[in-house]
């Protein structure tokens, strides 16, 4: 190496050294004018789900208290206050519901290392630790981990979490926590819930419940007029699709019963936008022509510019109609998958067709149910080739009529959860065809036993396998 | 509006009579149980019936006419002849 070549290292080692320590004065003015801390919903949420969060030992954010510190009981806030002062630190935050620990912040910018050791050897200190960064971006900090909401009643959501509860297996649920770190939804995302009409004055669901566009005419019907489908459709006879069952209401929470807002359930989808559609009446049940208008109608509405990617059908019948089976196969044209429920006379829909479930559609997912023990429900229709994928089915707890809550059973039950987290993919994913979504619903699934030889796909769907 | 037990009973005797064409008092209650139906339509639908698929509790109403038993299924909401001469029917 050449004497002028030495030179032009020293240089440059020299400016190296002085951006350094520019950086480093910068940051801790920078800390020192920091303003109070503020703490959004979104965070706390994540903040709520730490005691289950393996923390990765990643690079600190700026701005975050370096250190996390339990006082020995009896210890004064007075006196914390004056051994932080004393050290030239402060404490940023008491942290609640956790007592004793503070989270302290240092203005001399020392590494967490030597801070963690200093209050360790402090007699009024129990422990100390790094302030951890938690970082949910999965390529630094291993898989996603759970989100959990804080609506009361979740706890009774075993389809979403299963804890163990009522005796139920742990773990047979369909991951839906765990789906919740990469998307909780999209109010961008329209799901068709072709149904008894759905309560869109239920608390938990008015939120997130579709109305029409104020520039986007209202729907014209060569038989039933022009109708002002300001909440969606009713096929019955073009008035309001006001829920007069449950049954679509129970299906519509299950999908999209609003998240996080401290009122009964979580839907699958914290947000989403439910388009009500009536076709059955108050006893459940209703006729192929009318859901036929109905489905008409969700494909007049995409074209019209309404972003409806998904019907949930969680009804049928044994009787196969040609007419319904085209209007189906209309809807996959128009990019629109079609859920249905398997139906529920314990049956092979390999040999005794249930539809729409059975309908050759490339659109249609067929739905079996599963109980809490990951079993395939007693009542489940199964089939090999003609039943695609299972759900959580029995014991549901969703919304019902007049802002209550009810647990039902059935494959009606386990359909909106397989449109749940088919909204979720295209909130991740809004472009999706038809064709992908449905590819990708069939490949994530958990494999189950007992569904050997029984769906198509032999498992149970896992939301957050859906958004891998 | 919700239908009680009894009042299911009721309406499926009557409704008996009248398929049967004789006197309402001529229908004999064989047996009334609680059951749980697969959908609903109580697993007694019509043709080009469409049913939510949800599990149903309601009775199942045994009765008896003309020295046959004939079957009806009701829950809060309806009354159903059950494969009356092959068919249902809503009440």
């Amino acid at each position: 190496m050449n004497r002028n070549n030495i030179f032009i290292h020293l240089a440059l080692a020299f400016v190296l050294v002085l951006v350094a320590a520019f950086a480093g004065q910068l940051n801790k003015w920078r800390k020192q004018w920091r303003p109070a801390r503020f703490v959004p919903i979104e965070d706390k949420k994540k903040v709520a789900s730490v005691e289950e969060i393996s923390l990765s030992e990643t690079t600190r954010s700026f701005g975050a208290p370096e250190i996390l510190v339990k006082f020995k009981s009896g210890v004064s806030q007075d006196a914390i206050d004056r051994l932080t002062a004393e050290r030239n630190d402060r404490v940023e935050d008491r942290i609640e519901n956790a007592d004793g620990w503070e989270a302290i912040d240092d203005f001399d910018n020392a590494d967490a290392a030597t801070l963690v050791k200093e209050y360790q050897q402090l007699p009024e200190v129990e422990f100390a630790e790094p302030n951890y960064e938690i970082n949910l971006d999965e390529a630094e900090a291993g898989p996603l981990e759970p989100i959990l909401p804080h609506d009361p009643q979740f706890n009774d959501q075993w389809a979403l979490a299963n804890s163990g509860q009522r005796g139920g297996k742990k773990g047979a649920d369909i991951s839906a926590t765990r789906a919740w770190a990469r998307t909780t939804g999209s109010e961008e995302v329209v799901v068709a819930v072709l149904d008894t009409g759905v309560d869109y004055n239920h608390e938990d669901l008015t939120e997130n419940m579709w109305r029409r566009p104020e520039k986007m005419e209202p729907y014209h019907d060569n038989e039933l007029g022009t109708i002002d489908d300001e909440f969606g459709f009713n096929a019955i006879d073009g008035s309001d699709p006001m829920d007069d069952n449950g049954h679509g209401t129970h299906c519509a929470g299950i999908i999209g019963a609003e998240g996080e807002n401290e009122i009964g359930i979580a839907g699958v989808n914290w947000k989403v936008q439910i388009m009500p559609l009536k076709f059955m009446n108050a006893s459940g049940s209703g006729s192929t022509k009318d859901a036929i208008e109905a489905i008409n109608y969700v494909i007049d509405r995409k074209k019209a510019g309404v972003n409806v990617r998904i019907i949930s059908a969680s009804w049928g019948s044994t009787q196969k109609s040609r007419a319904l089976g085209d209007v189906i196969r209309k809807a996959y044209e128009n990019d629109i998958l079609f859920v249905a429920a398997a139906g529920n006379s314990s049956v092979n829909n390999d040999r005794m067709p249930h539809y729409p479930s059975s309908y050759d559609s490339p659109n249609v997912v067929s739905v079996a149910a599963l109980d809490r023990h990951d079993a395939l429900a007693s009542f489940s229709n199964w089939g090999a080739k003609s039943v695609a994928i299972a759900a959580p089915g029995v014991e549901i707890l969703s919304t019902w009529l007049g802002n209550e809550y009810e647990e039902k059973s059935g494959t009606s039950m386990a359909t909106p959860v397989v449109s749940g987290v088919a909204a979720l993919i295209l909130a991740e994913h809004p472009e999706m065809s038809v064709d992908d979504l449905k590819k990708k619903l069939l490949a994530s699934t958990d494999p189950i036993a007992a569904l050997k030889g029984k769906t198509i796909t032999a498992g149970r769907i896992n939301a957050a396998k859906a958004l891998e | 509006m919700t239908i009680s037990k009894e009042n299911a009973v009721e309406n499926a005797r009557k409704d008996l009579a009248k398929r049967l064409k004789i006197d309402a008092g001529d229908v004999k209650e064989k047996a009334v149980e609680d059951a749980d139906f697969p959908d609903m339509a109580l697993g007694a639908s019509e043709d080009d019936e469409m049913s939510g698929q949800m599990m149903t509790r309601g009775w199942r109403i045994k009765l008896e006419a003309q020295g046959q038993t004939f079957e009806y299924r009701a829950d809060k909401n309806q009354v159903r002849a059950y494969k009356f001469k092959g068919k249902n029917y809503r009440v």
